[in-house]
């Protein structure tokens, strides 16, 4: 799962990224707007944490520049103005929610576990797969009560197939969605977690479609 | 017209002075009308007696003899007010000559009354005639010839002087009605004057009232020269008032930014900090904020002036919050139902009418678990109260709601009944102080469906 910041003031753009990465998402940041626009505008990222008040270009204009081009990620807008009318431009120019500072980390991320589920159409915090159940509040992944423990690599990998259940993700996709712009892309790093997964799940759910990616079903396959 | 007004006062000074002045060209008018009609009688009384003087009295041989021309028929007319005679003065029992009009009467004599001459020798006199009548009588004395020695006459004519009343009455009334007739004209006159000349005052009062009910922002209209500047000059404080106001809005956006991020970080730094201290910091941290948030607040609205203050439609301001709120409480999938007259319209800032219901009706959308209900609507004026038209504003939750002595406390700044729902617990302290601040009211009571309601009283336009 990625998420971009876009935020100007250095300490809180750095805490964001910080709480964010703990939480097992993989971060970007911007801090003014135009480079803001610019990664979300060619990123592929599942959310946005985005302020109002930015240098170069505020968020607003960004937002709606996004929407324009037809960029649907959920946005979560990040702001110090609290007036319900910048509430109301905020929404009506295309954000999914909106938190006014100061705020609790906590409460940003409860919001960006439930875009994220929003997105994917689940309807609480628990993904559930067969025998495989996601907390997404808590990051924890059980088979049949059962914790798996999993490294933060793994866990985004598997977060990302649980919430796209069923539907086949290709290897560009996941690279897209699982690691920092600047990390070095290899799709044979996934080949790689695949297999790690593999091993510690005890039933095989996750399904290799030939030259097309991965499935995460709910009944095992056969390996 | 009230009494301390201009128009009462031009009115005043300009009606007493004609009140006072037409009174005063009538008495001028009419005695000198009487003067002039008198004098003109007087001079043909006066012509009368000389002819006959001269024609009676010609000769300064024998006795003086009937005038030979009439003169005047109605000295020929019985008791026609139209008289003469000529009496002897030194020797009473001598013959004395009248005209047929005064029959066997005889008309008194000046002389025995001791009235004295005018310059020219004749005595005037007012007396009754032979029928009771008054008459203008004169009297010269002269002697037979005009030689100085012959025997001196008593020549007197008198004629009707309630004719001379008559034509003085007559022309009195005539006067009266047509003076009267000018003062009315002319009071109305002032009062159209009145009104018209101060009538661009009118339209700035009626220019003012829109403003101060918010229709328009300026005073408008063709004004004349003399009031003009007032105009711009008025228009230009409706301005920079505005200005002004706009100016400390920014400035209130800008510090409540330029804090709300630091300390942000503070919070966010100090919550991750295990330490007493690091608990220490944010405890005060939230204070702080708590206390930017209410102060900032405050001093927004303490930037709200009277003089041009703004009126704004309910309506347009619930279907905005209706649509964001949906979306913010997307997957609560709560039903917000909106009744709201479409003529509602609220006499005060359209933000600060945002602010109150967004909060109201953002925390109806917290706790209710299917439906929230919205409810506006006007009373009308009430003259007993003295108050003008008041919104009455529900907004009413199917939740949990609150026990009475919840409902009690929570008006109290900054308090939070749970901790588990999200929010700076601000919310409604900030809805009663805005909701004070316009005179109105905020109420908490049950609402029918078990979950809170909120009553806002403010004032509508």
């Amino acid at each position: 799962m990625r998420v971009l910041v876009v935020e100007d003031d250095k300490d809180l753009n750095r805490q964001l990224v910080g709480a964010l990465a703990d939480a097992g998402y993989a971060v970007d940041s911007a801090s003014d707007g135009e480079e803001g626009y610019f990664l979300g505008d060619t990123e592929p990222y599942d959310i946005v944490i985005l302020d109002i008040g930015l240098p170069k270009m505020d968020g607003i204009s960004i937002l709606e520049q996004w929407r324009r081009s037809d960029r649907k990620m959920p946005v979560i807008i990040l702001t110090a103005r609290d007036r319900w009318s910048d509430k109301v431009a905020g929404m009506d120019a295309g954000a999914d929610d909106y938190l006014a500072k100061p705020f609790h980390m906590e409460e940003l991320l409860a919001r960006v576990r439930a875009q994220m589920r929003r997105a994917s159409g689940h309807a609480s915090s628990e993904i559930e797969c067969g025998p495989l159940r996601l907390d997404t509040k808590s990051a924890r992944v059980t088979c049949d009560g059962q914790q798996i423990k999993l490294t933060s690599h793994e866990y985004r990998l598997l977060a990302y197939l649980m919430h796209h259940n069923g539907r086949v993700v290709s290897r560009t996709e996941l690279v897209e969605h699982l690691y920092e712009q600047d990390f070095d892309r290899d799709s044979n790093t996934i080949e790689v977690f695949i297999g790690r997964l593999r091993k510690k799940i005890p039933v095989d759910l996750i399904e290799t479609v030939r030259g097309l990616g991965y499935r995460l079903s709910e009944k095992p396959g056969q390996a | 017209m009230r009494f301390n007004s201009l128009a009462f006062r031009l009115f005043t000074t300009a009606a007493a002075w004609t009140l006072l002045v037409l009174p005063i060209a009538g008495f001028i008018i009419y005695g000198l009308y009487r003067d002039d009609v008198q004098a003109s009688f007087d001079g043909q009384l006066q012509k009368l007696v000389n002819a006959i003087t001269v024609d009676s009295m010609g000769s300064a041989q024998g006795p003086p003899s009937p005038p030979a021309n009439l003169y005047e028929p109605l000295f020929e007319v019985t008791h026609s007010g139209w008289y003469w005679q000529i009496t002897p003065v030194d020797e009473p029992n001598a013959r004395k000559l009248v005209s047929a009009s005064l029959a066997t009467a005889s008309l008194p004599s000046p002389t025995a009354k001791n009235v004295a001459p005018d310059p020219s020798g004749a005595r005037w006199m007012d007396a009754k005639g032979p029928a009771g009548e008054p008459l203008r009588l004169v009297e010269v004395i002269d002697t037979l010839g005009h030689e100085p020695d012959k025997p001196r006459y008593s020549i007197i004519v008198a004629g009707p002087a309630d004719w001379l009343d008559h034509l003085v009455a007559n022309f009195r009334y005539r006067l009266t009605t047509a003076l009267a007739l000018a003062g009315i004209g002319l009071v109305a006159v002032t009062l159209f004057q009145v009104r018209f000349g101060l009538l661009p005052l009118r339209q700035i009062e009626g220019g003012l009232a829109a403003i101060r009910s918010g229709a328009k922002t300026t005073l408008e209209g063709e004004l004349p020269a003399e009031i003009e500047p007032l105009q711009s000059e008025l228009n230009a404080l409706i301005h920079s008032n505005q200005q002004i106001v706009d100016r400390a809005r920014t400035q209130v956006g800008n510090l409540a930014h330029a804090l709300k991020t630091p300390l942000a970080v503070i919070l966010n730094e100090a919550r991750g900090d295990k330490t007493g201290l690091g608990s220490k910091v944010a405890e005060q941290a939230q204070i702080m904020g708590s206390s930017i948030t209410r102060y900032l607040d405050r001093a927004r609205m303490a930037t709200r002036t009277g003089v041009a203050g703004g009126v704004t439609p309910v309506a347009a301001v619930i279907e905005p919050l209706v649509r964001t709120l949906a979306r913010i409480h997307q997957e609560k999938k709560v039903e917000i139902a909106v009744v709201c007259p479409p003529d509602a319209r609220f006499q005060g800032e359209r933000q600060d009418l945002e602010e109150m219901l967004g909060n109201l009706l953002d925390n109806a959308c917290k706790w209710a678990r299917r439906k929230v209900v919205l409810n506006v609507d006007v009373s009308p004026e009430t003259t007993r109260t003295r108050r003008g038209k008041r919104l009455s504003i529900t907004v009413a939750d199917d939740g949990p709601g609150l026990t009475d002595e919840q409902r009690a406390r929570i008006g109290k700044r900054g308090l939070r009944l749970d901790e588990t729902k999200p929010g700076s617990g601000l919310g409604l302290s900030i809805v009663m102080d805005l909701a004070q601040s316009y005179r109105g009211s905020c109420e908490l009571a049950r609402s029918p469906n078990g979950g809170l309601a909120v009553h806002l009283e403010l004032p509508a336009a």
